[in-house]
């Protein structure tokens, strides 16, 4: 049984890195072409995607900037709507933490397409800012549940020993509240960053091709059949991902902001 | 440092009433503990003293000035939380540091004044160290320094020893007694357990359901608890129901002679601390028969259980008595006058 | 991190706040706004336009007509034609995203409850793996699958060059595939078809499937297991009867999450799907972003998908809170 289960973790683990591998090693593609295994393989397609390509080193700026733009976005919204539902737990702050996790709930395709309305009713339709703002909308779920959490876990006795110091409650958020919740932020910020690095369908809409990030112009690529290049791609996403992913567990309780009990040590 | 006066202070929580009208002055120096089950609203007491609570009505002044409606940050008192609520992000020198240096005081200065706490409470060499290194213990005089750093009026602690294991507790009741009395500094200590208060306290306040029942020096709440609750709840005791005669208490066909103030007919509740009780061969002045059901040895003690007339009674003896009697003895228990105590008793 | 650090960050003591609007409030008011312009207005949008006209060549016009949705649902020339290939989309959208999540969550169980036995540092390096997965781009996905099944590399050509072709030919199974659309006379062939999309979709969502039931399987009461070992129930009766009925309902709900999600998923389904197999999102897409500009008629798709997606996310909130209540 026990071994059973090490087989099968081991082979699940073979079924998800299968594609991965694959489209990370025709990166090393000598030709235009696609093949796996890879022939003449060479390092030249990551010099293409990361300087020489203009059409590859803007998607891959426009991305960065939706990335980081949508990720800060997002926790400057989270942030005071997570603190109102923890400090007030009013009827109006849940209202506004549901309403926040709704576009993450609904098809992407429906939101997709209603914010690409949207754009075209107020003319930010192919603004680079307003594919910021609709990723920052799409996955601001995502930091209010992290920053949720981590309010969650201050211990109430921390307020009150602040207060008992002399500390007024604008001195106890920035000494106590922000300092103890800082991990769950930045993993919330994380997260963001990640999921806009690779969402499509949203900002498919919203680009109206005016510009493209790193996935629309792979999608753009399919029809033409692949080329290496984009394999680096893949590879650049899949490095950012791991190491992202990898410092959350670092610095943060991985586990427990997936949901698992407060560690017991 | 003036004295801190509660006048009528009660607190409740929607319908349920946490403390009732309660009147307490705690006197500048002395150390006072608020003792009682837990749920008997001595927490919340504590709280509202802090600032942390608002009273439901009532005043609390501390000497002229009215501080009832003063926010816990400007009433600055010290406080020592039962989970010593440490900031984990912050070193211990910071700790200490904290409330100097939100108050305005330049680091270095406050971090040198943090040291110098540090070498107070006995760990000078813990000042860089995190939250999370520290022992039980350390955590604890961490918190007392923290607290006192501010020089409070008032110091305050919630179950402060609830955390550490016995023996360390024992040792830190002592040494915070000695220090409490090194700084002369008006305390307030809240606790379940009555050897910690008996330990430190100079007054102790006993408290259960939301009300006072006896506030007086240790001693007195031992020898001549003020009522059944209190005897009850400090120490041990043997009780017994009955009704009160000329000079006595008639519990079933047995009389007790004990005078006390009572009209005649009117029902009371007879109680006997164990070690107060003994047993002896010969009848006399409120000597009734008893059988011996149990009998343990506790080594500083040995306990009898007996059977009487008037209901189970429990008698402690210091060392040995010299007579080994054992379970099924027939014997006879001696109740002394002078430690017999009779109160009021409701009926239902 | 130090105090002094963190305070010098605090801004100034506040003013004393003007009569009538306190910053709270004003807080409220701001964040109701955006909320409300932002979550709530697109939504409104697509449900307008929905009743909006197309005009040939021209766009669209605002108006309030039900044609999109009878068009939908009987075809547009109704009634003298009646038409269900719109339905069938939608229709194609449920079976795709029903059989990929039940897949998906079928092999994730096992997969989570073995994960969550492991010690925590394990544990944190597998969820890293996990999530990792799960924040790849769709386009990558597809494309890897792309590879992988297409017949000049990837899994057929392994299959003839290792004589696996050759050999499921000889004991007559390559007839089978054959039949399934699997195969072509040569060799075996795994796109375009459902097996391809299928298998896409259900790896799609399947760090999804982990990641939602991680929380649930990780709360399970290992004396409860240890109960009903001592009262000498078997792994497999425990399983049975301690392990399943308790996390049936996440289980439930983790489905119905994952079908949602899947219902709008359009990359795998334009790669891998037979043209005769497209589903509503791809029809959404061509419609508003294609070559149809036919943007009412998308909208009134994307109505009708998010009006499916709400009600199955109504029964898994309703699973949810029962779960809860229990």
């Amino acid at each position: 049984m026990r071994i059973g289960g090490h087989i099968f973790m081991a082979l699940s683990a073979l079924v998800l890195a299968m594609p991965i591998v694959v489209v990370c090693a025709a990166a090393l593609n000598g030709g235009r072409s696609m093949f796996f295994p890879p022939r003449d393989a060479t390092l030249a397609r990551f010099g293409e995607f990361f300087v020489s390509e203009p059409v590859w080193t803007n998607a891959l700026t426009n991305s960065v900037i939706v990335a980081f733009g949508a990720a800060t976005l997002a926790v400057l919204i989270a942030w005071p709507v997570a603190y109102l539902l923890w400090s007030t737990g009013s009827k109006l702050s849940k209202a506004l933490a549901g309403l926040g996790s709704l576009p993450f709930a609904v098809p992407p395709i429906v939101i997709g397409v209603g914010l690409g309305f949207f754009w075209s009713f107020t003319g930010g339709l192919g603004h680079i800012w307003s594919g910021v703002i609709s990723h920052a909308i799409l996955l601001m779920a995502l930091p209010l549940v992290t920053i949720s959490i981590g309010l969650q876990s201050i211990d109430r006795a921390h307020l009150d020993a602040a207060a008992t110091m002399g500390a007024t409650e604008r001195i106890a958020f920035r000494t106590v509240v922000l300092p103890q919740t800082m991990p769950y932020t930045i993993s919330g910020f994380f997260f963001v960053l990640v999921l806009s690095f690779n969402e499509f369908i949203v900002i498919f809409f919203v680009s109206a091709s005016a510009y493209s990030t790193v996935t629309l112009q792979i999608f753009n690529s399919l029809r033409n059949g692949y080329t290496p290049t984009m394999a680096v791609a893949a590879i650049t996403f899949l490095t950012v991902s791991i190491l992202v992913f990898a410092a959350v567990a670092r610095w943060g309780d991985l586990p427990r902001l997936m949901g698992a009990e407060q560690s017991k040590k | 440092m003036p004295d801190l006066i509660l006048s009528g202070v009660s607190k409740s929580f929607g319908s349920t009433r946490a403390v009732d009208a309660t009147d307490l002055t705690f006197a500048q120096g002395q150390l006072t503990a608020l003792l009682g089950p837990s749920g008997c609203g001595k927490t919340t007491l504590l709280r509202m003293i802090a600032g942390l609570e608002d009273p439901t009505r009532g005043t609390i002044r501390l000497g002229d000035e009215d501080i009832t409606g003063l926010p816990a940050h400007k009433r600055k008192f010290g406080m020592v939380f039962q989970s010593f609520a440490l900031f984990p992000h912050y070193s211990v020198r910071e700790n200490v540091a904290y409330s100097l240096i939100i108050g305005g005081m330049a680091k270095p200065e406050a971090l040198d004044k943090a040291q110098t706490l540090l070498d107070t409470v006995q760990l000078s060499k813990f000042g860089d160290r995190r939250i999370g290194e520290l022992s039980g213990g350390q955590r604890q005089r961490v918190a007392i320094a923290r607290a006192l750093a501010q020089e409070p009026q008032v110091f305050l602690l919630d179950e402060p020893m609830s955390a550490l294991d016995a023996k360390l507790r024992e040792e830190m009741q002592v040494e915070l007694r000695l220090l409490q009395q090194r700084l002369g500094i008006t305390t307030i200590v809240v606790t379940h357990d009555q050897r910690e208060a008996m330990t430190m306290a100079d007054t102790i306040v006993v408290m259960s359901n939301g009300r006072v029942e006896q506030v007086a020096p240790p001693k007195e709440i031992y020898h001549k608890p003020a009522n059944a609750f209190v005897a009850d709840f400090i120490g041990k005791a043997n009780f017994f129901d009955g009704v009160y005669r000329k000079d006595g208490v008639e519990i079933g066909e047995q009389a007790v002679h004990v005078p006390a103030n009572f009209a005649a007919g009117s029902p009371v509740r007879l109680a006997i601390r164990p070690e107060s009780a003994c047993l002896v061969t010969e009848p006399g002045q409120n000597c009734i028969d008893a059988q011996i059901s149990f009998v343990r040895d506790l080594g500083p003690v040995r306990e009898y259980h007996l059977r009487t007339d008037i209901g189970p009674l429990i008698v402690e003896y210091a060392g040995t008595d010299g007579m080994e009697r054992v379970a099924g003895d027939k014997t006879l228990v001696h109740l002394p006058v002078e430690a017999l105590r009779v109160y009021p008793r409701a009926v239902a | 991190m130090t105090i002094a650090d963190d305070i010098k960050m605090a801004p100034a003591a506040p003013k004393t706040p003007a009569k009538g609007v306190t910053p709270k409030a004003a807080l409220y008011a701001v964040l109701s706004a955006v909320m409300a312009v932002f979550c709530i207005v697109p939504f409104i949008l697509v449900i307008v336009i929905s009743f909006g006209r197309k005009v040939d060549g021209a766009g669209w016009v605002w108006a309030f007509t039900f044609d999109n949705y009878q068009r939908f649902f009987v075809g547009i020339l109704w009634p003298d034609e009646v038409t269900f290939l719109y339905l069938q989309q939608l229709g194609y959208s449920f079976y795709f995203a029903i059989i990929a999540s039940v897949l998906a969550v079928l092999t994730a169980l096992p997969f989570t409850l073995l994960l969550t036995r492991l010690k925590r540092r394990t544990q944190a390096i597998w969820l890293v793996f996990i999530l990792a997965s799960l924040s790849m781009s769709e386009v990558f996905i597809v494309m890897g699958w792309d590879i992988l099944l297409s017949n000049n590399s990837g899994l057929p050509k392994l299959f003839q060059v290792t004589g696996l072709t050759q050999w499921l030919k000889d004991v007559g199974w390559f007839q089978i595939l054959r039949e399934m659309g699997l195969a072509n006379p040569r060799n075996v062939k795994f796109k375009p078809s459902e097996f391809a999309t299928i298998l896409t979709m259900s790896y799609l969502v399947w760090p999804y499937a982990v990641i939602l039931l991680y929380p649930a399987l990780s709360r399970l009461d290992p004396s409860l297991s240890e109960a009903a070992r001592t009262m000498g129930a078997g792994r497999w009766t425990i399983t049975r009867t301690v392990t399943l009925p308790s996390i049936r309902l996440p289980l439930m709900g983790t489905t119905l999450l994952l079908f949602v999600f899947l219902l709008g998923s359009y990359v795998s389904i334009s790669v891998f799907a037979t043209p005769d197999k497209q589903t509503t999102a791809v029809a959404i897409y061509s419609n508003i972003r294609g070559s149809n500009l036919d943007a009412p008629f998308g909208s009134a798709q994307a109505v009708i998908l998010l009006i499916s997606a709400s009600v199955c996310l109504y029964f898994g909130h309703l699973l949810n809170s029962k779960a809860e209540a229990r």
